[in-house]
């Protein structure tokens, strides 16, 4: 099984994934793994259409610039299979 | 033994988890806000009574976690490390407990006895959640209460719990989260190096887990406490282990998780929040920005529309209280009654005529702060603040400002960076306030009569354009560097609670009249004088000469002294402007109205009310600039900016309006 990592901004609205890897400071890192985003977590977008992407995490919604949401990398969970190519 | 015991607590609780809430029912009207010593974070405290104990609550800075990387954490944990509270009451929010949890697992490091107030229990029943209770506290070995403090149930469980902690339960016993498997050896070598060196007040399992997060101020405190050697040997591991800071947030996960497992379920999976059904309209960019404009005309529009007559007739009150105390004073010397009649009632008496209209504003505003609309404002706003090279969160404190520049200026503390905050507070007094409103209309509509409207609308929309074009300046000129990180949370709508709103608007009345009591007043009184001496009228005193010696400069802007005179006075309270034309002009019973018009002409008109709009901001608000700046450099700055952008903006307007034929 391949396991695709993808920035977060890459994925659409209504999918979800488990966070892989952070590659940012270590004060970001701590501020997000404080609001439910470190790895291992699962996450879904609850909105990502250009500007600050919304996901939901633990319960919480949570919205993070595009810079610092790029710097997030994820695994796709696999019940959301479509047909989409590699996204950019 | 009568003498009651005192208990000293610590509130701790994440954002929106309704920690303000508990606060308010806990200790009513006795609470007391302040600043942290040293800090721009705001302190509050208060007293509880519970039978012969009395409880002092402290309301620690709302915080995620407890890292060294923001102001409010390290607030938070280093008042529970050097004051050593008898309790910790953690709030946590039952419809998000993992992440309540969060927070937990750092507190009960830190040594205090740890008290779970488990609110919200309503909010997680709605969504298909549910706890249970005893094996809640069964798996974390620590009281639990479950409470819905917006109907203020289990409070009063929860200072039982207080007292009974506080005398030595003897079933506290915490379960601690671990750092992750795979780095447990590195943080036994790391406890076996340091235990012996670790600095009172802190413990060694706190520090060398914060050691090994990379916190820079623990880092630097167990440099100082250790022997060179022993430091240079930790820092050798930390190195080798630069991923230490995982194992620690995956082994609080770890921790969390079973918790979770062994006493939360959830049924009713997947189904869709009314909170997200909202969002699909609100934080739409199609949908929400039209929204956003919408819902703030109409707050704006609404303000004036109902406080603006009452703000008319309290004024007209305080001119009749003015003549009605005049005969009381006879005997009294010219300077007496000056003092009194002008200084007092007509400076500071005008100023708090202001009250109707900022309670309406702020009442707007904190309703839709407590229901959770702001947060998406922020967020529907975050794309056009980076213009500005600002994120969404300072909409809020800005938008403030459209009342009164000062709760606006204290309001940006809520921005996380320094350099955001600072870039913050350095555009809000380019927001017109009320007051600034107030000299618009009143000019406008003397000297352009029918036109007024649109000129109005036409300068507060030139000045929102100059406030974006500065934000950009003082962007690209003073504060280069990296891009501000924007993580925010979207919090779940809610019914108001009507006892945390009033709070706010009570807490910002109070911020307000109080400068007026202070501040303003005591400037009122110092500006009579300027203005009334040597001289006795204000052609022959410091403050009309000072408006001569500036007078020349005026030709530029097509101001005579006497305008920039006005101008010089707005810097005590803006409205005061139309008093000194007032005065200089001798309007006497003919009214502003029918003066203005003969001795100001349009393009001195414009050219006054740009000025007006974008010099300096009022002696309060530059007093709390100064304050929440916490740095001349700044401070002095951003006084120069305003005054040459309001200084360029004055000739602009007259010399575009002399080409474009406007008399």
């Amino acid at each position: 099984m391949s396991m695709e990592l993808l920035s977060l901004v890459s994925l659409i609205e209504g999918e979800e994934g488990v966070v892989h890897s952070i590659s940012t400071g270590k004060g970001l890192t701590s501020r997000l793994a404080a609001m439910g985003i470190a790895p291992g977590m699962r996450i879904k977008i609850l909105r990502n259409s250009g500007g600050s992407v919304v996901i939901i995490t633990n319960g919480t919604r949570v919205a993070i610039g595009r810079g610092q949401a790029s710097k997030i990398l994820l695994i796709k969970a696999q019940a959301q299979q479509d047909g989409r190519g590699k996204a950019k | 033994m009568r003498a009651g015991k005192r208990l000293l607590v610590a509130l701790a609780g994440q954002p929106n988890v309704g920690k303000s809430t508990v606060f308010n029912i806990l200790t009513g009207l006795s609470q007391h806000v302040g600043n942290w010593p040293g800090k721009t974070v705001e302190k509050k405290e208060g007293i509880c009574a519970s039978g012969e104990v009395e409880i002092i609550i402290v309301d620690l800075p709302g915080a995620y976690s407890l890292t060294a990387f923001s102001e409010e954490e390290r607030i938070a944990r280093d008042f529970i490390i050097k004051e050593r509270p008898d309790v910790i009451i953690l709030i946590a929010n039952a419809s998000a407990l993992e992440r309540s949890l969060y927070l937990l697992s750092e507190l009960l490091l830190l040594g205090p006895p740890v008290v779970v107030g488990l609110n919200m229990t309503d909010v997680a029943e709605e969504q298909g959640i549910s706890i249970d209770v005893a094996s809640l506290k069964r798996s974390l070995g620590i009281p639990v209460v479950p409470m819905v403090a917006t109907k203020n149930k289990g409070v009063r469980e929860l200072v039982q719990e207080i007292s009974s902690l506080s005398s030595g339960n003897p079933k506290y016993n915490p379960s601690v989260p671990e750092v992750f498997q795979d780095h447990k050896d590195v943080f036994l070598t790391l406890i076996e190096a340091v235990s012996k060196y670790v600095p009172h007040p802190y413990n060694a399992h706190w520090a060398v887990t914060k050691l090994m997060e990379g916190d820079p101020e623990v880092s630097a405190t167990m440099e100082q406490a250790l022997p060179r050697d022993k430091w240079e040997e930790v820092g050798l591991i930390l190195r080798r282990h630069e991923d230490s800071l995982l194992a620690v947030v995956h082994g609080r996960y770890d921790w969390i998780e079973a918790i979770i497992r062994s006493s939360v379920s959830q049924f009713k999976r997947g189904q869709v929040l009314l909170t997200d059904k909202i969002d699909h309209v609100l934080i739409r960019p199609i949908f929400g920005i039209p929204i956003l404009l919408g819902v703030l005309a109409f707050v704006l529009f609404a303000t004036y529309k109902v406080g603006g007559p009452i703000q008319g007739l309290l004024e007209s009150f305080v001119n009749s209280f003015a003549r009605w105390v005049e005969p009381f004073l006879p005997g009294a010397p010219v300077w007496v009654s000056g003092i009194i009649i002008d200084g007092v009632v007509g400076g500071a008496g005008t100023v708090l005529t202001f009250f109707p209209i900022l309670l309406i504003f702020f009442s707007f505003m904190a309703f839709l702060e407590d229901v959770g609309y702001m947060a998406r404002a922020a967020f529907v706003m975050d794309r056009f603040m980076h213009i500005v090279g600002l994120h969404g969160k300072s909409f809020l404190p800005m938008f403030l400002g459209f009342g009164c520049n000062v709760p606006a200026v204290l309001g940006a503390r809520i921005v996380d960076s320094r350099r955001a905050r600072l870039l913050t507070i350095f555009l809000t007094p380019f927001v017109p306030c009320t007051a600034r409103l107030a000299v618009l209309t009143i000019v406008a509509a003397a000297i352009f009569r029918e036109q007024a409207p649109l000129i109005t609308w036409s300068l507060i929309a030139v000045n929102i354009l100059i406030l974006g074009f500065s934000g950009m300046l003082a962007n690209r000129l003073f504060l280069k560097g990296e891009p501000m990180p924007f993580i925010m949370e979207l919090p779940l709508y809610h019914k108001p609670n009507f006892r945390t709103i009033g709070l706010v608007i009570w807490n910002r009345l109070i911020a307000f009249v109080k400068r007026a009591g202070t501040v303003i007043l005591g400037f009122s009184i110092l500006i009579w004088l300027l203005s009334h001496t040597p001289g006795g009228k204000i052609e022959d005193s410091f403050l009309g000469w000072l408006g001569r010696l500036v007078g020349p400069v005026g030709a530029f802007i097509g101001l005579d002294w006497k305008m920039m005179t006005a101008l010089l006075t707005s810097f005590i309270a803006k409205e005061n402007s139309i008093a000194t034309l007032g005065v200089l002009y001798g309007v006497g019973e003919e009214g502003l109205r029918n003066v203005l018009p003969s001795v100001m002409s349009h393009a001195s008109a414009l050219s006054f009310l740009a000025m007006l709009m974008l010099f300096i901001p009022c002696v309060a608000t530059v007093v709390v600039m100064k304050q929440e700046m916490g740095s001349w450099k700044w401070f002095v700055l951003s006084l120069i900016f305003m005054l040459t952008i309001s200084f360029g903006s004055g000739m602009a307007a007259y010399n575009l309006s002399l080409h474009l034929g406007v008399g």
